[in-house]
C-alpha cells in the first residue's frame, strides 16, 4: 500500500492541474478577502481570531470545498480518461487497494493544501489590516492558535468529505468531467435547496410564533431532516467552531434553525465520508473496463 | 476443437488443467445485452511459444484478451493460466501476465521512465533495476526522461511493451504490438520477443489482423471471427495444409479461367482481380505442387498464363477460412492481389 501512495502521490505533485486549481483557490481567496476587507472592517470583523475564521469559513471551506471536489474528480476521473486503469488492472493491483491508495493521496494533499492556505492566510489576514489601518491581534497568541488548530483539524474531515463527493461521482461516471460537474451541481443544487427549505420551515415557525407573541422574536427550529444532508451537516460542524458561530450569523440558518448537535454533525460527515468511499469502490469493484 | 455447453473440455481439446498450456480457455462467452463478441471460444496456447491471434476487426481478439486480463467478467466458460483455473477477481494469478491491450496508455505528464516506475508500485513486486531493463529492451532509454506526451506512436507502443514487460512475467499478452511502430522497430521487436520464448521459456501472445507479421513470429496460430476460433494449431502445418497458386491471365479472359480454375479446385476458394494494375491475378487455394497442371489446363483452355506463382501464406488461409479479403491489405505488394476479391465462382461460370 505504501508503495501505491508514494506512487500517486507523484502523480499528483508531476500533474500541472494540480498547481493550476491551487493557485485559482489562492488568487479567488485573495481577491475575496481583500476586496470584502471594507465590508468586515465596517463590521467590526477584522481582528484576530474573526478575521482569520472569515478568511476559512468563507473560503477555504466554500471555494475551497467546490476546487477540492473538481480535483478529486480530475485526479481519480482521469485513470479511465487516460486509460490508465486498464494497464493498472491488468497488472494484477487490486482495485480496491488501489482506490483506497488514491483516496490516502487526496487526503494527504488536501491537508498539504489546507496547511499552504493556513499559512496564505496570515499573510491576507495582515495584509488586510494594513489596508484598512485596523490593528490587530497576534494570532499567536495562546487562545487565537489554539482556535486555529481546532478550525484545521476539525474543518480537515469536513473538506474531505465535500472532496469524497467529486471522488465517488468520478468513479462511478468514470469521466473527470462527470465527476468534476455532477460534484459541484450536487454541492450548489443542495445548497440552494437548503436555504428554501430553511425559509419554508421557519415561515411555518413564524406561523405558530405570531399567537405567542412578536415580542418572542424568531425562534429557531428543528434540527430540520435537510440539516443531515452532505453538504449541510458540513456547514453544521463548522458552524460549531470557535467563532464560527459568530461568522454564521449572516447565515440565514443559524438564525432560523437550531444547529445540530457538534458530535451528531460530525458523525454524519464521518458517515458521508465513508459512504461515499465506499460506493466508488463498489462501483470500480463491479465495473468492466473496456 | 470444441466444447460442450458447460464449457467443459471435449475429447477433441486438451484438458483445461494441461500443464503444457499457457493459456486454456473452454466455451469462453462474452455477451453485451444481445450482441454475443464471443461466442464459446476454446483457444489453446503452448508454453514457451509465439501464439500469433488473428481475426478481422471486431471478431473478438481484443475482448478475448480483456477477459484473460480481468477487465471483462465472462458471460460463460472457464480460463485456465498454466493449468490452473483463473476466476474474474483473482488478480494475484497475473502477476504472471504482462499486457499491452489495445492502444498503450499513459500519463501524458510524466516521463517514460515516471510511468513505468508508477506502474511497478501496482501489481506484483518488481525490482527498480527492472525499468532501466527493459527501457533498454524496447530502445527508449535516452527519451525516457521526456514527457509521455512529447512522444510518437510508436514511441508509446515501444513503452507499452516496456510496460508489459516490467514485471518479467511468464506470459505475454500484446494486442497489435506492431502499431505505430517503423521497420527497425518491428524487427526489434521481433527479435525481443523471439528472445523471451527461445531463450528465456517465456510465451507470448500476439493479436493482430497484421499476417504477414504474424507469419514471421508465431508458431502457433489462432484465427477467429465472430467470437468463434476457426482454425488453431501450428503455422508451419497450417501452411502446408493450405497452399495456394497465384496465377496471371489477361483481363478479358478472366471469367473463362475463372471458370477453368474453379474445376481444378472444387470448393476451394478463388480469388481474383479484375481491375487495376493488378488485373489479371487469380490466387487458387490449392497445394502449391499443382501450378503445373493449372497452366496446362489453362493452356488447353486455350489460355496463357502470363505469371505463375505457387506458394503457401497464412493469407490464404485466413481468408479461406474468413472470408474477409477487405481486411488483409497489409503488405502493399499484396494489397492489389486481394483488392477485389472475387466470389469463389465468379458470375456466369460453372461451378
Amino acid at each position: 500500500m505504501t508503495r501505491l501512495v508514494r506512487a500517486e502521490l507523484l502523480k499528483i505533485r508531476r500533474r500541472q492541474a494540480t498547481y493550476v486549481l491551487f493557485v485559482i483557490l489562492l488568487i479567488l481567496t485573495a481577491v475575496v478577502f481583500i476586496a470584502g476587507g471594507r465590508f468586515w472592517t465596517i463590521s467590526g470583523l477584522v481582528s484576530f481570531p474573526q478575521a482569520y475564521a472569515t478568511f476559512f469559513f468563507q473560503t477555504i471551506y466554500q471555494l475551497g470545498s467546490l476546487i477540492a471536489i473538481v480535483f478529486a474528480a480530475a485526479y481519480v476521473g482521469a485513470d479511465w480518461n487516460w486509460g490508465v486503469l486498464r494497464t493498472i488492472v491488468a497488472r494484477g493491483e487490486g482495485r480496491e487497494r488501489y482506490l483506497v491508495a488514491k483516496f490516502i493521496a487526496l487526503a494527504i494533499v488536501l491537508a498539504i493544501a489546507l496547511l499552504v492556505m493556513f499559512a496564505a492566510g496570515f499573510v491576507l489576514t495582515f495584509l488586510q489590516s494594513v489596508l484598512y489601518g485596523i490593528p490587530m491581534a497576534s494570532p499567536l497568541r495562546a487562545d487565537g492558535l489554539q482556535d486555529l488548530v481546532v478550525w484545521i483539524v476539525v474543518g480537515f474531515p469536513v473538506l474531505l468529505q465535500r472532496a469524497a463527493i467529486g471522488f465517488a461521482v468520478a468513479a462511478i461516471f468514470r469521466s473527470q468531467l462527470a465527476g468534476a460537474v455532477v460534484g459541484i451541481v450536487l454541492f450548489l443544487v443542495e445548497s440552494v435547496l437548503t436555504t428554501i427549505l430553511t425559509l419554508l420551515s421557519a415561515t411555518s415557525g413564524l406561523g405558530s410564533g405570531i399567537g405567542n407573541g412578536l415580542d418572542s422574536g424568531i425562534q429557531p427550529v428543528g434540527p430540520e431532516w435537510f440539516q443531515f444532508l452532505p453538504v449541510t451537516i458540513g456547514g453544521n460542524v463548522l458552524g460549531a467552531l470557535p467563532g464560527g458561530g459568530g461568522l454564521d450569523s449572516t447565515d440565514l440558518s443559524s438564525i432560523l434553525l437550531k444547529p445540530v448537535p457538534f458530535s451528531i454533525a460530525m458523525a454524519c460527515v464521518l458517515l458521508y465520508l465513508v459512504v461515499a468511499l465506499a460506493i466508488a469502490l463498489i462501483a470500480l469493484r463491479r465495473q468492466e473496463i473496456a | 476443437m470444441t466444447a460442450d455447453p458447460g464449457g467443459n473440455a471435449t475429447a477433441d481439446s486438451p484438458p483445461l488443467s494441461s500443464a503444457d498450456l499457457a493459456v486454456a480457455t473452454r466455451g469462453l462467452v462474452k455477451s453485451y445485452g444481445r450482441h454475443k463478441a464471443l461466442v464459446g471460444l476454446d483457444m489453446s496456447v503452448p508454453r514457451g511459444r509465439v501464439y500469433g491471434f488473428l481475426g478481422p476487426n471486431g471478431s473478438g481478439k481484443t475482448t478475448a484478451l480483456r477477459l484473460l486480463t480481468g477487465l471483462l467478467r465472462p458471460s460463460a466458460g472457464t480460463i485456465a493460466l498454466f493449468g490452473t483455473p483463473y476466476t474474474w477477481h483473482d488478480r494475484k494469478r497475473l502477476f504472471q501476465v504482462g499486457s499491452l491491450i489495445e492502444t498503450p496508455s499513459f500519463y501524458p505528464y510524466l516521463s517514460g521512465r515516471e510511468n513505468l516506475l508508477v506502474l511497478s508500485a501496482a501489481g506484483p513486486l518488481t525490482d527498480p533495476k527492472r525499468i532501466d531493463q527493459v527501457l533498454d529492451y524496447v530502445g527508449m532509454s535516452g527519451r525516457s526522461k521526456d514527457a509521455v506526451q512529447t512522444y510518437s506512436l510508436g514511441m508509446k507502443q515501444r513503452l507499452g511493451i516496456a510496460a508489459a514487460m516490467l514485471s518479467d512475467p511468464a506470459l505475454l499478452l500484446l494486442d497489435e504490438p506492431a502499431n505505430g511502430l517503423d521497420p527497425g522497430g518491428i524487427v526489434a521487436m521481433r527479435e525481443t520477443l523471439r528472445y523471451f520464448t527461445e531463450s528465456l521459456g517465456k510465451t507470448v501472445v500476439i493479436s493482430s489482423h497484421q499476417l504477414h507479421e504474424v507469419e514471421l513470429l508465431a508458431d502457433v496460430v489462432g484465427i477467429i471471427d465472430q467470437g468463434r476460433l476457426l482454425r488453431e494449431g501450428d503455422l508451419q502445418q497450417l501452411l502446408s495444409d493450405a497452399g495456394r497458386v497465384k496465377v496471371r491471365v489477361a483481363p478479358d479472359e478472366m471469367a473463362r479461367a475463372a471458370e477453368v480454375l474453379g474445376r481444378l479446385a472444387p470448393g476451394r476458394p478463388l480469388y481474383g482481380v479484375d481491375s487495376g494494375e493488378q488485373a489479371g491475378w487469380f490466387t487458387v487455394g490449392t497445394s502449391p505442387n499443382r501450378a503445373a497442371e493449372i497452366n496446362r489446363a489453362l493452356v488447353e483452355a486455350g489460355i496463357f498464363a502470363s505469371g505463375l506463382e505457387p506458394g503457401s501464406d497464412l493469407e490464404s488461409v485466413f481468408l479461406e477460412l474468413t472470408g474477409s479479403g477487405a481486411a488483409v491489405h497489409d503488405r502493399p505488394s499484396d494489397a492489389a492481389h486481394m483488392g477485389g476479391p472475387l466470389p469463389p465462382q465468379m458470375p456466369g461460370t460453372a461451378s
